[in-house]
């Protein structure tokens, strides 16, 4: 039923995302087309016959591959057609490419071509002169180097055509050369060695890769026109490719040259149709499906695809037959080998092989090689039971996928389709490595030290010496190298590791050889498994009794085996702030026994529960005692003292009773006495410091300030309704506000319990907001909220194991959810069945009635339900509004940019990341500078704000009141003076906002400021006041500069200096 | 004096120039630029303080209105008749520097804040820009003078307590006058509230009687349940142990559908539910049409 119902959407927008990135082969593409292939035709028919070709064309890459006999006689090409995507209508934006064929002459290569990469080189060279034409070619504003799937030696021509097509921007012709029947396929058995340089003495090693890359471009062609029956005059299907590679795409790490490519699916399609799985009553979305179900069930993956319809072939067959001697000699200095099962089995319709490092397809025509799999090949490095490889990580996100439409509900769409699965965003750790050094571990700390990953690429020589490219390239090789290590020496703390090395920068110059394409850096993503083993701090290494296990364990460790034994204090710095907080929970503790004890009032407590973040370890500066809020005489003191704390919030509930006032104001009033009565038993009896005002009442305890509120059930049903106020605009009453803060902190203060990383990334988030002064329209409680849906909704990722990763998620949370047309649900305990989602969704839609007539007109900006407010009536319904929301967004989506940048490519400057945190002060109209050393926690300010621009309208010296430290001075006298000067929740800018809030000269002015710390307060010229302008022409006088100075004025002694960047005018 | 301003002025001119053309697309360089702006401003900020402190040796207040007529007199002042346009032409090229700023933020930053600033009135703007540039003109005037005057000292820090960080403090330090204090405040307000609340009823009382009428009124709610002098319960049902009772009840033994209307209504709300979420999607479909979300990439 429930899946029922969330179809129509889905398929509504399915068919939307269809037609977005779908092209159009209208008439006018289509010539386009047609017209940049003749004038490829042209272009190439231009090259005289019988041109002599040598090697010196390009001889840095004849070099690099090892080839030796390079000439030949330039002939044309066989044929010239289009082929890939273009031909099946399965273009998929933003990449508008077509793939051009270009059958390379039999007359130009000999029958032993195949040896030793001379196919290789010719095929180069062969295109390098095509490239030379082209180049000098009007009609081609560019010609560039590309690869096939990555692999060097298999290089590709990009044709950009000098007239561009509106509608097809950035389109370019890939020139594909083929080989169809220039060489016999049975020399190319998988068993046999092609090349020579492999040889070690006698015993000749086979190069199932080489020839894997060589029988591939035999058979493309081939394939092409398989999928072309398949394909064509079949919509659904068509469409069902179209989500693939979609899918595919916005998941990096498996769409790549060891994963998944358009053409790939395209097959594994075509297999399922052969197959009868997919028939053509199905719609594409069901298509999707079954082939997701494919990719993450069958068990054929570990034998291999096999299509054939009739007919045989029997050189495959032989030669997978006689895989497992060929993976044996494969690696002879490897004694596990041994222990693999017989690699070879037989398939149904003829030929199996276990290793599925590509899939092999047979069909009507002939033999289709795919693209070499470098799946499981990884079983032959190191490692016994290591199979982490990029099948299992391809199957592992098929099958999280297929979960996201079960469980994802409405957001299925969003998750399968549209969010961006990159390496920075699923992985825990991100490591980058370029050519020899580490350039970047960004993500590791703890005991995931970089110590394990000192990898020497380049000085290592062994694979440099050998060559380039042999069976396999080096670069791949290096892949594996890396990866094997990583996953040894990580153990079982890592969940899965993907190492990939996209090597081949776009655009390279192949002819000068391969040395320059280790320039990309490597990356390595580790999914931590837990941590508890993340973070353990000695590999027990295997039992002494198994000889070779243990010498190979040290061997692998070296020196490190014994180290490690007195290491143990290592992991102690990752704990550190816990044991702030476990004296928190102490204090806490001692606290409520205290507060239940008191007998001297009237009703007795029954009750006592924390409501500040600090006791959730969300708080971003998690409390320090404070040696004057302690019971100790103060020590004489070694440092420097704050003279402010902040007291941490905690509710009590008293006894019922009867005689309770009314009224609410009485109420209050009643439970300030009552508060005021047991702060001064407290002091009675325990001699604890207490101190008050009218509304709180704060009692100091183990050096830190406890605030004491009191919940009064009855509270909870009064509601103070304002006069004609519609049902958007209630005033809650304070035990409402109460209520919801504990239900709150009991929810979150669980939700912590089961993840640990949460609360260091709901600190992260929190900065975050503030550094770029959202304090005031961004509640703590949302972020956390916001924080929390990461962690209970994880899908299409893991829940993530490390604070950056769910900083980035949390960034690219706040960027991309559709905030105006769907509500968040936070269910953190799972406690919504459908009527509840029903009724959420019901008052969502209430909030968005407005939309139709205005889109501003929608509040809250950002609907946060939740099991006790479903209403998201509790923390975004005034703020964020929708400009404020708009703004947040922006500035999310930029960092999480810059993040997933940093994470990337750039160098690990240190100064990069201050960014972000660092906010740009020019995007406001006017900005206040404070006193820095008037802050109550100088330390706490990230970057000292500098503004150079705009015009300076005010400054103002600093006030000598007040002191953010105790002076030494001031040490001399009795502990109780003291304590006077201690000032509880004393926030001079709290104050500042609060006044200039309620100043008359400033209600033109929105006030953005970083309540965590920050020196800096942001103003922008009210929208609302342009408005007014328009209507009441004469109070128009009032001057911006004049404007300013009062706002100066109202902070004097805390304000530096007011800056003057744009005028109101702008703002309409 | 004025020549060296002048001298600044073309400087930044020149620099905010610069700006436009090159198109920094990273933050830090954005950064760096702020810097050398530092260097640049240092000689104009000197000159700043020195004023100030001629200006520190007149009263606070009087400061003010001093330099707001300079402001005045300069602006009358034939000499600068030219000095608006040139003022004009700057802050239009600062405020292009500005826009660029924003285009650094991130590649869609647009989406978020010139949509914000613009949204929806580009057409309107045009008509007004010539109506604005008027006013424009007369902020720049002003503008223009308020450079060649000083950046307004903040007068009289830690003498004034009305405002400001001072007033804060002492607001800080009244607001805590100790438990007895507090405690005595809160009592006398209570005593003064329920004198009030007994004031009010007398009066609502009298008003009647007044009439000669007595209003007999239906006391809503249940019996007093606790006795007035201690706060304890008497007698009254813990709501504990009416959950608890509710819970026990046998629910219902005979089902909804026993009757074949009930069953009719309960399949005809059925259907009702099903067309008004089928009405929702659709709706949700059209604004999601309007909203056109489906690009990935």
């Amino acid at each position: 039923m429930d899946s029922d119902i969330l179809a129509e959407p889905m398929d509504f927008k399915v068919s939307e995302l269809i037609n977005e990135v779908q092209i159009d082969h209208s008439p006018a593409f289509i010539k386009h087309v047609n017209d940049t292939v003749s004038s490829i035709r042209n272009s190439i028919d231009k090259i005289p016959n019988n041109l002599v070709v040598t090697g010196e064309e390009a001889a840095g890459f004849v070099r690099d591959v090892g080839a030796d006999k390079v000439e030949f006689k330039f002939k044309k090409p066989k044929s010239i057609e289009i082929g890939g995507s273009y031909s099946i209508k399965c273009v998929v934006k933003p990449d508008i490419s077509v793939d051009l064929f270009i059958q390379l002459p039999k007359e130009c290569f000999h029958e032993k071509d195949y040896l030793n990469h001379r196919y290789h080189a010719k095929r180069f060279v062969y295109l390098c002169v095509i490239s030379k034409s082209l180049k000098s070619d009007s009609s081609f504003a560019k010609v560039e180097w590309s690869t096939l799937q990555n692999e060097a030696r298999k290089p590709v021509l990009l044709v950009y055509p000098a007239d561009k097509l509106a509608e097809a921007p950035g389109f370019f012709m890939r020139i594909i050369p083929t080989a169809k029947s220039l060489f016999n396929a049975a020399k190319l058995d998988l068993k046999r060695n092609n090349v020579r340089a492999l040889n070690q003495g006698e015993t000749s090693l086979p190069t199932p890769r080489y020839n894997c890359s060589i029988l591939e471009d035999m058979c493309i062609e081939d394939n092409t026109e398989f999928l072309k029956k398949t394909f064509l005059g079949w919509k659904e299907l068509g469409e069902a490719l179209v989500l693939l590679k979609v899918w595919a795409r916005q998941r990096d790490f498996i769409h790549s040259h060891d994963g998944l490519n358009g053409y790939l699916i395209a097959i594994i399609l075509s297999y399922l149709v052969a197959h009868e799985k997919v028939n053509s009553s199905m719609r594409p979305l069901q298509i999707f499906r079954v082939t997701l179900d494919f990719i993450a069930n069958s068990k054929l993956w570990t034998q291999g695809l096999f299509l054939q319809k009739q007919g045989e072939i029997k050189i495959l067959k032989e030669s997978f037959v006689g895989i497992g001697s060929t993976i044996k000699s494969l690696r002879p200095g490897n004694p596990q080998i041994s222990g693999l099962k017989p690699a070879t089995r037989l398939l149904r319709q003829g030929v199996v092989f276990e290793l599925n490092f590509h899939l092999a397809i047979s069909s009507i025509w002939g033999v289709h090689l795919l693209f070499p799999f470098h799946f499981s090949l990884d079983f032959v490095s190191m490692s016994q039971d290591f199979l982490i490889c990029s099948n299992v990580q391809l199957q592992n996100e098929a099958s999280l996928t297929l979960q996201c439409f079960g469980k994802s509900g409405d957001s299925a769409f969003e998750d399968i389709f549209m969010t961006k699965i990159d390496f920075a965003a699923k992985y825990d750790y991100c490591v980058r490595m370029i050519s020899g050094e580490i350039m970047g571990i960004y993500k590791i700390s703890g005991s995931l030290s970089r110590e394990y990953l000192r990898l020497n690429l380049k000085g290592n020589s062994e694979f440099y010496s050998s060559g380039y490219c042999l069976d396999e390239e080096c670069w791949r090789l290096y892949e594996k190298k890396v990866q094997s290590l990583l996953s040894q020496g990580l153990n079982d703390r890592a969940k899965s590791i993907r190492v990939i090395w996209r090597n081949i920068p776009s655009c390279c110059s192949l002819e000068n050889g391969l040395s320059t394409l280790d320039r990309e850096p490597l990356l390595a993503g580790i999914s931590v498994s837990s941590l508890d083993k993340a973070f353990r701090v000695v590999d027990v290494g295997p039992d002494a009794e198994k000889k070779e296990e243990a010498t190979m364990f040290r061997k692998f460790w070296g020196e490190k085996a014994e180290l490690r034994r007195f290491k143990d204090g290592k992991i102690a710095e990752s704990t550190d702030p816990m044991s702030f907080s476990a004296s928190l929970l102490g204090a806490f503790d001692v606290l409520s026994k205290r507060l239940r004890l008191i007998e001297d009032i009237p009703l007795k407590v029954s009750s006592v529960q924390p409501l500040d973040p600090a006791f959730r370890f969300t708080s971003v500066f998690p409390p320090e005692p404070h040696p004057l809020a302690s019971e100790k005489n103060v020590p004489r003191l070694h440092k420097l003292m704050s003279s402010c704390i902040q007291p941490l919030e905690v509710m009590i509930q008293l006894e019922g009773s009867g005689n309770w006032p009314m009224d609410d104001v009485a109420i209050e009033k009643t439970k300030s006495a009552f508060l005021l009565k047991i702060g001064e038993s407290l002091e009675n009896s325990w001699g604890m410091t207490c101190t008050a005002t009218e509304n709180d009442v704060d009692v100091f305890l183990s050096g830190y300030a406890f605030r004491l509120k009191i919940l009064h059930e009855r509270g909870l049903s009064l509601v103070k309704r304002e006069i004609g106020s519609d049902q958007g605009k209630r005033v809650s009453s304070a035990d409402q506000k109460l209520f919801v803060h504990s239900q709150h902190s009991s929810m979150i203060n669980g939700l912590q319990g089961v993840f640990p990383i949460y609360g260091p990334v709901v600190r992260l988030a929190k900065r975050w907001v503030a550094s770029h002064m959202f304090s005031a329209c961004f509640s703590e409680e949302a972020i956390e909220l916001l924080v929390a849906h990461l962690f209970v909704k994880p899908l299409p990722f893991t829940v993530p194991c490390s604070r950056i990763t769910g900083f980035l998620r949390f960034l690219r949370l706040l960027a991309e959810y559709d905030w105006t047309f769907s509500p968040l649900i936070v269910d953190i305990n799972s406690d919504f069945n459908t009527s509840d989602k029903k009724e959420i969704y019901d008052k969502f839609m209430l909030t968005r009635k407005g939309y139709e007539e205005s889109s501003q007109n929608i509040c809250p900006a950002m609907f946060l339900a939740t099991s006790y407010d479903k209403a998201s009536e509790a923390w975004t319904r005034l703020s964020p509004n929708i400009l404020e929301l708009k703004r947040l967004v922006a500035y999310a989506r930029s960092s999480a940019n810059l993040l997933t940048r940093l994470v990337f490519q750039d160098q690990t400057d240190s100064y990069r990341w201050e960014c972000l945190f660092c906010t740009p002060l020019t995007n406001y109209d006017a900005v206040i500078l404070l006193h820095g050393d008037r802050l109550p926690y100088p330390q706490r300010l990230l970057f000292p704000s500098k503004l150079n621009h705009g015009r300076l309208v005010a400054r103002g010296n600093a006030s000598k009141a007040f002191q953010p430290f105790i002076l030494p001075g001031d040490l001399r006298g009795s502990l109780d003076k003291l304590r006077n000067k201690l000032l509880v929740d004393f926030d001079p800018l709290r104050c500042y906002i609060a006044d200039l809030q309620a100043s008359k000269e400033c209600n033109t002015l929105k006030l953005w400021y970083d309540s965590l710390g920050g020196d800096a307060v942001g103003l922008t010229w009210d929208r609302s006041c342009s408005k007014k302008r328009d209507r009441e022409e004469a109070s128009d006088g009032e001057d911006p500069i004049d404007v300013l100075k009062a706002v100066g004025e109202a902070g004097k002694g805390f304000v530096k200096s007011v800056y003057f960047l744009k005028s109101p005018r702008l703002m309409n | 004096m004025g020549n060296l301003k002048e001298k600044v002025d073309k400087k930044q001119q020149k620099k905010s120039k610069r700006d436009n053309d090159s198109k920094f697309s990273e933050k830090d360089a954005m950064i760096k630029k702020e810097d050398e702006r530092s260097k640049v401003n240092k000689p104009a900020e000197k000159k700043k303080k020195r004023k100030r402190e001629k200006g520190n040796n007149f009263d606070g207040g009087d400061a003010i209105q001093t330099s707001r007529e300079d402001d005045r007199t300069k602006a009358e002042g034939e000499k600068k008749r030219n000095k608006p346009r040139k003022e004009k032409q700057r802050s239009e090229e600062h405020n292009n520097a500005l826009v660029g700023k924003y285009h650094q933020l991130g590649s869609e930053s647009e989406v978020g804040f010139n949509e914000q600033k613009c949204k929806s009135k580009k057409t309107k703007k045009k008509k007004k820009e010539h109506d604005t540039s008027k006013e424009e003109e007369n902020i720049v005037a002003k503008r223009g003078d308020t450079d060649h005057g000083e950046a307004y000292c903040i007068s009289s820090v830690d003498e004034d307590c009305s405002e400001g960080l001072k007033k804060w403090l002492t607001d800080y330090h009244q607001s805590r006058p100790g438990l007895k204090a507090l405690q005595q405040r809160l009592d006398e307000f209570i005593i003064s509230h329920e004198e009030k609340l007994e004031q009010e009823r007398k009066e609502r009382e009298a008003q009647v009687a007044e009439g000669g009428w007595t209003v007999v009124k239906h006391h809503k709610g249940r019996k007093k349940t606790t006795d007035s002098e201690s706060g304890i319960t008497v007698g009254s049902v813990a709501p504990a142990a009416v959950e608890n009772q509710m819970t026990k009840k046998k629910p219902k033994e005979v089902g909804l559908e026993f009757y074949r209307f009930q069953k009719r209504e309960a399949q005809r709300s059925e259907i009702m539910a099903l067309r008004s979420k089928f009405e929702e999607d659709r709706k949700r479909i059209q604004q999601l049409r309007a909203a056109r979300k489906f690009r990935p990439y």
